[in-house]
């Protein structure tokens, strides 16, 4: 597997654990219980900051291909 | 910002989140990796912040609190229609906000009080959904009223420092400034939520203007 699609595998997983988290937001939102305050700081907070970081990781991690 | 806004910005950043799953070639380009950057790191970050903010400010809400049914008999105290029911009283004449009333008198007004308060939140819903519910005449306060929380308003306030009770004794106020002397509890105003005590009770009808 070259660099290039490394970095997409790893752009993909942040993608999906953000958009997960995003979403777990978007319904806690909507849901106005005190279990929802939990679920919200907890699960969304959790998928939302390991996206972000394995985003940010994503970018430091791995070398550039070389420049044709 | 209100919540459907809100809940608008954050379906759409799930959206470009998709657009990133399903076609991540696009960040070949410097317009993609600019997206990337926002969808990736800024709108989730912002999303994150703004959300807390809501929550947390629902959660101070007096629906929020009462929207547990172990707390409805706590909501039907501020209707009581008799003035010597402290909670009623201050919620009936708006002494405190009507749509915050249990946080303005439950939090503490000490350094991060409101952080307290949400961690007493917490082991609320623990008891409620894990542990044994107590039933509602049996529920106790973490820790004793202080008066600090009563005085954040009345301190200063011409019923509160003039007040015949409490200068008849020239020790009362200062002791009750000290919390030596309970406001709740020393027998003064110690009707409050009384909610074993809710069956026979006249109730005021509120009417939205």
């Amino acid at each position: 597997m070259t660099v290039t699609h490394q970095i997409r595998r790893r752009l993909q997983i942040s993608a999906v654990l953000i958009m997960a988290g995003l979403l777990v937001e978007a319904v806690c939102l909507l849901w106005s219980r005190p279990i929802a305050f939990v679920v919200f700081a907890a699960a969304g907070g959790f998928l939302i900051s390991v996206g972000v970081l394995s985003f940010l990781y994503s970018l430091v991690s791995l070398e550039s291909p070389a420049p044709k | 910002m209100p919540t459907v806004a809100i809940v608008v910005l954050v379906v759409f950043s799930a959206l470009l989140a998709g657009l990133l799953v399903l076609r991540p070639a696009i960040t070949i380009h410097p317009g993609g990796k600019i997206l990337a950057f926002g969808v990736l790191f800024f709108l989730p970050v912002f999303c994150l912040l703004v959300g807390m903010q809501n929550e947390m400010d629902r959660s101070k809400s007096t629906a929020f609190c009462l929207s547990c049914h172990i707390m409805e008999s706590y909501g039907k105290s501020l209707h009581v229609d008799d003035p010597g029911y402290l909670a009623a009283a201050h919620y009936q004449n708006h002494r405190v906000p009507a749509d915050e009333a249990c946080y303005t008198c439950h939090t503490n007004y000490a350094m991060f009080g409101t952080f307290k308060a949400k961690l007493g939140g917490l082991r609320h819903l623990y008891v409620y959904y894990l542990g044994t519910q107590p039933r509602p005449e049996d529920i106790k306060l973490h820790e004793p009223f202080n008066n600090r929380e009563c005085l954040h308003c009345h301190l200063g306030a011409r019923s509160f420092e003039q007040g015949a009770t409490h200068n008849a004794d020239p020790a009362t106020l200062p002791a009750i400034k000290a919390n030596t002397l309970s406001c709740i509890s020393s027998g003064c105003h110690d009707v409050v939520h009384n909610v074993g005590h809710l069956d026979n009770v006249k109730l005021w009808t509120e009417t939205s203007q």
